[in-house]
């Protein structure tokens, strides 16, 4: 045409994007393959069935998107042979196809998602073991309720060095309680329900092996449950910004079977009379 | 009218009414704080790249935050919570929408200025301290504010939760509430100008995609900015007066029982989320109309989809007031609630969707021209395809559970908000560029720009998605502390590298940008042969933006290869 811009030229720039989106593409896709989650060690499978349903179909939304966009950068530049370019630029028809098309995609992923969603946010089952994990900066102590499956009271003028959860002793149920600090001893198979508060800050409770994530929230009483479903020792982190410590607040999970849950409580739980 | 009086120094580059000089004069400011944050950024890189390696000739520029120059964790929280600060309010609200809100409204609506000139000056001075503000806060006792971006309380409303809650997060409020007391004054300024000031012909279905989002834009920052003045005076009073606004019984801190009483933490996620969404699309919505408007204009084709690109503008702009509980599906907040947020999230998917694919069906029977500007425009269509993409994943609550709070976010919103909002501003830089200053830009820089940026970005970002999925969490300072997180450091310091590179591919813009605007070939009124109205002014617009009077708009903005016509545009204002 007779006024072309002189910034036009440029085939080289439609086939270098064609080059540079595939290759990001296939880049992308062929180091995705060598992460994925951590192993999972909870009852949360449904999570990362969730979690792959979703990664497969955004996965190929984003192929094949990216190779549309890609290929229709150069076969669309300006100064192929012959190239001219359309008025056209309504279709009722395919922004229909579009709109109506993410719609339908999305229900099922939503509808999947919160069923999901109430499974996990259910109560605890009776029989879960309940431990208490109160968040400080920069560690995290666990309240075992003893003997009696009651927790004693706490109260916050109490915190001290040797107290870190404040407990009242004068509470009877507290009598027999006892604290882990930055490590939870839960058995394999069985609920384990955490109650959770924070001393300071705000902090998360994540177990990244057993798609667990929970903040503290000063004030409340957070809640969450799962059942661990393979032995073994896991990192405990926090995952909400609580200081200059929260990287390095750290502690250990460690699920064992039935029979050695039962002796280690015998060996380290206080003896009560 | 006479709108080409004598001006002194003072009044034409300093306190200046010209919407013009005051957009320009948002851009030094944005560019400036941009480049800033972007420090910040490489140095939080440089700590994941090589964790606690000393760097000597750093114990100089910060004498404490790198002592003996191994970085401190408190000096870590500060940068990325004074870098994401810098990035989303001081780069990336003031260079697309302050900057270039008020550079081109007029222009694209044929008005000689914006409705309140006086106004529009004092928006302009109103956040230049607040931008002094928070640059200082650096240098207090304690550093700069380390409470994240977010500024979640008790963290930040306890001075003794961390160093940076001194001084340095009471500076971090002061100088978020001079940016909102900026940004609602603009916002109110682009609202009254759009709906007022437009020329005769100008019909709403008129207007530029731009111009559409800055609307949008202005309702948003009226609506939103003012839950968040409201809790940075809560949380001030917190602070300083003893109040319990965010702050519960029982907190103990630094071996003592603070004396609140009665406050919720999560009250103030609330209010700040309240505003914290509709920012992003502040951050997003020009783009969007940017990427609209350039790719038009280089596709040499009409844009596709004219008005469900409008209806998806008004769509996202309303749903982003529903779904800031995104943000706090494991906060501690009602699950029942939390699902509700599921679906009004769900929902912006759809209009996202919509705009995608008319950006590829504009493409579709192009006759591409690529200029630093397309190829931007075209940059972003690919990023916000891949950041949107990922927002699938954390939409739905019972997958966020384990990707909250992880690299997987940082990575996601780099992509669809920092990576396509500064994609955006980009591609509108080499495109308007030469109406700002009368002169082009060298295409040669702005490709070695373009190129760097495009392939080092996906290199940093795209790599943080496996981090999250790995579960390594964010505003961590060593992951190394982990042992499942260990393994991961070749990729941390892949981004590292990446990281660098494409800091340094924005020096090739900064370069260009300063040096064209002595020595650019001198720009022609229309040097795109574009239809938009804006290019109906001189070369370098004058007071008052035309010399005689204001054209009338006849058609659309985007008429493009028009069949039957002589040229392949018809310009927006030629009868
Ligand atoms: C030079 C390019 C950039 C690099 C290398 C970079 C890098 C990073 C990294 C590594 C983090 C995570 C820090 C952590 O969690 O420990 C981060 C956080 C963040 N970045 Fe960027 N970034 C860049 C540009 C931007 C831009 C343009 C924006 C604009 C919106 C932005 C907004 C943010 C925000 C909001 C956060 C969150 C801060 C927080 O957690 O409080 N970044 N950035
Ligand atoms: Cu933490
Ligand atoms: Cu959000």
């Amino acid at each position: 045409m007779a006024d072309e811009p002189k910034a036009s030229r440029g085939n080289l720039q439609g086939i270098a994007m064609l080059v540079a989106i595939w290759a990001i593409v296939t880049l992308s896709v062929v180091f995705g393959l060598r992460h994925g989650l951590p192993e999972l060690a909870s009852d949360r499978g449904y999570l990362d069935t969730l979690y792959y349903v979703i990664l497969g179909i955004t996965g190929v939304a984003y192929i094949a998107f990216q190779i549309a966009l890609g290929y229709v950068i150069w076969r669309y530049r300006g100064d192929r042979p012959g190239a001219s370019s359309s008025h056209w630029h309504e279709s009722h028809r395919l922004e229909l196809t579009w709109t109506l098309g993410t719609a339908v995609i999305l229900v099922p992923i939503v509808l999947t998602g919160l069923s999901q969603w109430n499974r996990v946010r259910a109560a605890a089952p009776d029989d879960a073991i309940t431990v208490i994990a109160v968040g400080a900066q920069f560690q995290w102590d666990f309240q075992y309720p003893g003997a009696d499956g009651e927790f004693g009271r706490f109260d916050p003028a109490l915190y001290a060095i040797d107290n870190q959860i404040g407990l009242d002793e004068s509470d009877a149920a507290a009598t027999d309680d006892w604290v882990l600090t930055n490590q939870l001893v839960l058995p394999v198979g069985r609920p384990a329900r955490i109650l959770m508060r924070s001393k300071d800050v705000q902090h998360a409770f994540f177990l990244p092996n057993f798609r667990v994530k929970q903040d503290l929230v000063p004030g409340m009483t957070t809640e969450v449950w799962f059942t661990p479903t393979k032995t073994g020792s896991y990192e405990i982190a926090c995952a909400e910004l609580c200081g200059l410590g929260h990287y390095r607040m750290r502690a250990f999970l460690e699920v064992m079977d039935e029979a050695d849950y039962a002796n280690w409580l015998v060996e380290n739980a206080p003896a009560t009379e | 009218m006479d709108h080409h009086h004598e001006q002194s120094f003072v009044s034409k580059y300093i306190f200046s009414f010209d919407h013009k000089m005051i957009g320009k004069q948002y851009f030094t400011l944005a560019m400036t704080m941009g480049f800033i944050g972007g420090i910040l950024a490489v140095l939080i890189r440089l700590q994941l790249g090589f964790p606690s390696r000393p760097w000597p000739f750093l114990e100089n520029l910060f004498p404490t935050g790198m002592a003996s120059g191994i970085m401190t964790p408190e000096f870590y929280v500060s940068l990325f919570t004074m870098h994401g600060t810098i990035m989303v309010f001081f780069l990336l609200s003031l260079l697309p929408v302050s900057g270039f809100g008020n550079f081109l409204i007029p222009l694209q609506i044929g008005a000689r200025d914006m409705a309140f000139p006086f106004l529009n000056m004092l928006s302009f001075w109103t956040v230049v301290p607040g931008a002094i503000i928070v640059i200082i806060s650096f240098f207090v006792e304690g550093g700069a504010a380390a409470s994240g971006w977010t500024a979640y309380p008790p963290l930040s409303g306890i001075r003794s939760a961390i160093p940076g809650s001194g001084a340095g997060q009471t500076l971090w409020l002061v100088g978020m509430m001079f940016f909102v007391a900026s940004f609602t004054m603009g916002g109110l300024n682009f609202v009254v100008t759009i709906l007022n000031l437009r020329t005769k012909g100008l019909r709403l279905m008129r207007m530029p995609l731009t111009t559409w989002a800055q609307f949008v834009v202005g309702i948003l920052g009226l609506l939103s900015f003012p839950a968040l003045a409201a809790g940075a005076l809560l949380l001030m009073f917190d602070r300083s007066l003893g109040t319990s606004f965010f702050l519960p019984a029982g907190i103990f801190i630094g071996d003592t029982l603070m004396p609140h009483e009665g406050g919720s933490p999560l009250l103030w996620q609330h209010l700040f989320w309240f505003l914290g969404h509709p920012e992003v699309y502040i951050i997003m919505l020009p783009a969007m109309g940017f990427t609209s408007d350039i790719l038009a204009t280089f596709c040499r084709r009409p844009i596709f989809g004219y008005r469900s690109m409008v209806y998806a503008i008004m769509a996202i702009g309303t749903l982003s007031f529903l779904v800031w509980g995104h943000h706090m599906f494991v906060s501690g907040m009602s699950p029942f609630l939390g699902s509700l947020f599921v679906v009004t999230t769900l929902a912006i998917a759809i209009p996202s969707a919509v705009k995608a694919f008319n950006w590829l069906f504009t493409i579709v029977k192009a006759r591409i021209q690529f200029t630093s500007a397309s190829l931007f425009a075209l940059g972003v269509v690919s990023l916000f395809v891949t950041g949107g993409l990922t927002g699938i994943f954390l939409g739905t609550n019972a997958v966020d559970i384990q990707l909250h709070d992880t690299y997987f976010v940082v990575g996601h919103f780099h992509f669809i908000m920092a990576g396509a909002g500064l994609f955006g501003a980009f591609a509108a830089v080499y495109y308007w560029y030469p109406k700002m200053f009368g002169r082009m830009l060298s295409e040669r820089l702005g490709k070695i720009h373009f190129w760097i940026t495009f392939v080092a970005y996906y290199a940093v970002f795209f790599p943080m998605h496996y981090l999250g999925h790995s579960g390594m969490m964010r505003r961590i300072y060593d992951p190394n502390v982990y042992e499942y997180l260990a393994p991961l450091q070749p990729v941390n310091l892949f981004i590292t590298i990446a990281a660098f590179v494409l800091f340094i591919g924005q020096l090739f813009f900064l370069w260009n940008y300063f040096v064209s605007m002595r020595r650019g070939a001198p720009a022609e009124a229309n040097p795109w042969k574009s239809a938009g109205f804006e290019w109906s002014t001189p070369p370098k617009p004058g007071h008052g933006n035309w010399e005689g009077e204001i054209p009338e708009a006849h058609r659309w903005p985007y008429e493009y290869a028009a069949p039957g016509r002589k040229r392949d545009y018809t310009p927006q204002w030629e009868a």
